[in-house]
């Protein structure tokens, strides 16, 4: 859905989503990582079930929520990937995965 | 000049639901309804529909209430016939919930004199005996999917208890009352009653009604209209904050009087009692103990967010019970409040609506006189 | 024990960044907070990242954002207190200012507060916003400087206003194929703007940049429709097609990419639960805070700058956040009143000529009709608890006349984002079928928290 502008000084990082090994640059927001992976949704909406992704990227539309190193409902849009980081959908919003 | 046979004042859950049932009467009704600013104790609602403990001191209250919850089914299954609206009515029993062994003990004695008090009653008996004490081993086993915290030393539990989503009924009346041809004027604000020739002539800051039958179910706002027809009646607001948090799986069947999970998924945790005016508002050191109370209840709880609080009034009288009461000057003119009006919704449509279309006293209904009051 | 600020800035962007920095010159104690990892907001957002980590990007974004690194240096150099990451969930009535902050909550204390929250995309309610592929053209460009990310695909960009032609400009430049830019607004505003033309030329530069945006995007080939009517968004899990009615006729897109633009709105959460007055721009259809010349709102101790004030763009955030630094240092005791007045006058100068350009442009570019009132009843106002313009319409038969009723009814405006995404376009829904102004019907009563905040941590809170 993403992809990504070259960038030749940013570092090549490991963040792990359901489970799976994802590559990830740091400085750019978890959110942004996954859908440059190939990952198609963020999160499912939680009365439809249906598939959603950051609408707004500013923190303002809540489409970004994503439980992050056990922390659930973070603002993924707004938090910078780092090292190792283990990133899931919520319980609730389990869908498919992918 | 707008003329009615009733003129009902009030369009919370109350108003609505009396209006409702003199519709289903086929009397002629219209209904005045203050609008959004007003602090409307419906729209801020918890949602229990509760019988368990109500009544101590009162056994007509406490049969009035069983007999509302007995009808609550059928009463929701009218409305989703009628409206489409399901109001998620569910009773799979309720929790009073204890903490530490001092709770546990002054809940059991209350059980208990609530018990002896209403031994004479047979209706009565029947709602005390669904009634129980459960250690917290015994009730853990009724929720299955949610951890007790360690503090919690059992409960009261209630097979009669039931919960349901308060702004689906306010909107499943009101559709009712709507689609049924109701007049109805949703931003009228009553200035004054009069009373002449056995006829109300209500003015409102915009326009005037005249009915032969008017019914005061505005909440605080009864207060002053209801000295213009020669009733005293002493109401006071009480502030109760609520916080709700996100949605999640449901876990929880049952309401507690302080915590539920509703259909959506969401807790609703909430039971503040204050005094505080007119003030609607919040207050972090409350919002922090309903948090924490909610927390030492269900420990799993510490990790749902809460995204929205509130604070609404309660609408109470001096023994937290109703006021149903005809004036005696102004004949034709009722008062009709209560701070259960989820719990007593089906009534209200029903029996009260009949005595104020047919001007039939129920049994025992001078209990709920606002004489009682009078010192 | 709480500490306590003499003054406590929301938000680190233009506004937030410039009063910093004035402060910080009279001795103030100032603490900036901010949601994000670091400063820059959403205008110069990541700034400091993009340049040491994304010198490609940054080069791309030009001049205008590298702004921001001027800012961002003197803000680094000046020492000023600064933590990230904190969300504020919510200030007391004391001026206690609580905020959520690698997942506790803190609190402070503070004698002033100036709100620099900035503004937000005005969300564009079309039948299919809610899929994948479909977000804001300005949320597009945030994504480019906050990660360096751009969308994958055939992209399309839906709307009107400076920001689109920004948007679509860099996304140009970054090489991303961009099937047409759709644009709602139509000749007729052209005219209308016309007569505010000449007080635009004050500030030459705007437009010079509009035109130089607009024969980029032409020169790279991209059919630009305009006028364009019932915008719908289609596909199962997620966007595929995108359909329009231009010139009576109707047409469509295969693409991966939907960026929908109507300009920005301020944030008003913040102000709204402070209780702030609020007033109506009649041209632009949003609430702003009221504000004194010196960013002063109605609350005493409590001032806004920048865009979360009223919209007008970077540069006059900057200045805004000086003025309101200046007044709240001279609330303070810590300069005078002819300090304030003789330091403000070049601040006031840049503000004037950066506004001169505003009738202009909010008279060229209103919010369409279409993204105020969604003309098709299946459209989703609320995203969080899915509520339809159907539904938002019907509850107004039922008796929903004002807000708070109808977040009653349909439980609109209920789910996490509490009401950011949907408060505008309900009340412009409400209003229109009773032939009322939005301006009447109101807006959400504002309830904690600003940020969701977990019962845990609402629980772990110290009394005070």
């Amino acid at each position: 859905m993403l992809k990504r502008i070259q960038s030749s000084k940013s570092k090549k990082i490991t963040i792990f989503f359901e489970e799976k090994q994802i590559a990830a640059y740091e400085g750019e927001s978890v959110a942004a990582a996954l859908l440059c992976s190939g990952v198609k949704h963020i999160r499912t909406a939680p009365v439809s079930g249906t598939s959603r992704a950051p609408y707004c990227w500013m923190g303002v539309c809540f489409e970004c929520l994503l439980e992050i190193d056990g922390q659930p409902n973070l603002q993924s849009c707004l938090i910078p990937v780092q090292e190792g980081m283990k990133i899931r959908r919520h319980a609730l919003n389990d869908g498919d995965s992918a | 000049m707008n003329t009615a046979d009733i003129l009902v004042i009030g369009g919370g859950v109350i108003g609505a639901a009396v209006a409702y049932g003199l519709t289903e009467r086929g009397a002629q009704v219209t209904l005045l309804d203050q609008g959004g600013s007003a602090p409307n104790a419906s729209r801020g609602n918890f949602g229990l529909v509760w019988v368990q403990g109500k009544g101590l001191g009162m056994p007509r209250y406490a049969q009035w209430t069983l007999e509302a919850a007995q009808t609550w089914p059928k009463f929701s299954a009218d409305l989703l016939e009628e409206t489409g609206i399901d109001v998620d009515y569910q009773q799979p029993g309720g929790f009073e919930v204890c903490l530490g062994e001092e709770e546990f003990s002054l809940r059991k004695a209350e059980l208990e004199q609530l018990r002896q008090e209403t031994a004479n009653c047979v209706a009565n008996s029947v709602g005390i005996d669904k009634c129980e004490m459960l250690n917290s081993r015994n009730m853990q086993e009724l929720i299955p999917e949610m951890r007790l915290g360690d503090f919690v030393s059992g409960a009261s539990f209630s097979t009669l208890d039931g919960h349901l989503n308060p702004l689906l009924l306010l909107s499943a009346l009101t559709a009712a009352i709507k689609k049924s041809g109701t007049s109805y004027y949703p931003d009228q604000q009553v200035e004054s009653i009069s009373f002449r020739n056995d006829c109300f002539d209500v003015q409102t800051t915009t326009e005037r009604f005249s009915a032969k039958k008017v019914v005061l179910a505005c909440g605080l706002g009864i207060k002053t209209l209801a000295s213009q027809i020669g009733l005293e009646i002493p109401i006071h607001p009480q502030r109760g904050q609520i916080l709700v948090t996100e949605r999640t799986l449901p876990l929880l069947a049952q309401p507690f009087v302080t915590l539920r999970q509703t259909v959506e998924g969401s807790f609703m945790i909430g039971a503040s009692h204050e005094d505080v005016g007119l003030d609607c508002g919040t207050t972090l050191d409350e919002i922090r103990r309903l948090a924490r109370h909610a927390v030492q209840v269900f420990p799993e709880l510490s990790k749902l967010q809460m995204v929205r609080c509130w604070g609404a009034l309660r609408i109470l009288t001096p023994d937290s019970k109703p006021i149903y009461v005809e004036s005696e000057n102004c004949p034709g003119a009722f008062v009709v409040t209560s701070h259960s009006g989820i719990t007593l919704a089906p009534l209200h449509a029903s029996r009260i609506s009949h005595w104020i279309a047919e001007g039939t006293t129920p049994e025992g209904f001078e209990q709920f006189h606002s004489r009682r009051f009078d010192a | 024990m709480k500490q306590i600020y003499d003054l406590v800035i929301i938000g680190a962007g233009a506004a937030g960044m410039a009063a910093a920095l004035e402060a910080k010159k009279y001795q103030i104690s100032v603490l900036v907070l901010d949601e994000q990892s670091e400063v820059g907001g959403q205008i110069y957002r990541s700034v400091r990242t993009t340049q040491n980590l994304r010198p490609e990007t940054y080069e791309l974004l030009g001049a205008d954002y590298q702004h921001g690194q001027t800012l961002e240096n003197a803000f680094r150099k000046a020492g000023i207190e600064f933590l990230s990451g904190a969300a504020v969930w919510q200030v007391d009535p004391d001026r206690a200012v609580h905020f959520l902050r690698n997942g506790k909550s803190l609190q402070v204390g503070v004698r002033r507060l100036l709100v620099a929250t900035g503004a937000m995309e005005r969300p564009v309610p079309i039948p299919g916003w809610t899929l994948p592929g479909v977000m804001g053209a300005a949320a597009a460009d945030v994504l480019l400087k906050s990660s360096g990310a751009v969308p994958s695909g055939r992209v399309v960009l839906s709307g009107s206003g400076p920001l689109l032609w920004l948007a679509a400009s860099r996304l140009v430049e970054a090489e991303v194929e961009i099937l047409a830019i759709l644009e709602t607004i139509n000749f007729s505003s052209y005219l209308k703007a016309l007569p505010y033309l000449p007080q635009a030329l004050r500030a030459v530069e705007y437009l010079l940049k509009g035109l130089r945006l607009k024969r980029q995007v032409s020169r790279a080939g991209i059919p630009v429709f305009s006028g364009i009517q019932n915008l719908r968004a289609e596909g199962t899990q997620r966007l595929e097609t995108v359909c329009f009615t231009h010139r009576g006729q109707s047409r469509k897109f295969e693409l991966e990419t939907l960026l929908l633009h109507e300009g920005i709105v301020p944030n008003t959460q913040l102000t709204r639960q402070l209780g702030c007055e609020h007033s109506w721009n009649k041209l632009q259809r949003y609430w702003h805070p009221l504000l004194d010349e010196w960013g002063n709102t109605s609350v005493e101790g409590v001032a806004v700058a920048g865009d979360g004030g009223i919209v007008a763009g970077a540069l006059t955030a900057e200045a805004s956040g000086h003025l309101a630094a200046l007044e709240i240092a001279c609330q303070l005791g810590a300069i005078t009143k002819n300090q304030r007045d003789s330091a403000s006058k070049s601040y006031r100068k840049a503000i004037r000529h950066h506004q001169a350009v505003r009738p202009f442009l909010e008279h060229l570019y209103p919010p369409n009709p279409e993204t105020l009132v969604p003309p098709d009843d299946a459209t989703l106002v609320c995203r969080c608890e899915e509520v339809s313009a159907a539904q938002i319409r019907q509850a107004v038969e039922w008796g929903a006349l004002d807000l708070s009723q109808m977040k009653a009814f349909t439980r609109c405006g209920m789910g996490p984002c509490q009401g950011r995404m949907c408060a505008l376009t309900v009340a412009e829904i409400v209003a229109n079928t009773q032939g009322k102004s939005a301006q009447e019907v109101g807006f959400f009563r504002g309830r904690p928290p600003l940020k969701p905040i977990t019962l845990g941590q609402l629980a772990g809170i110290a009394e005070c």
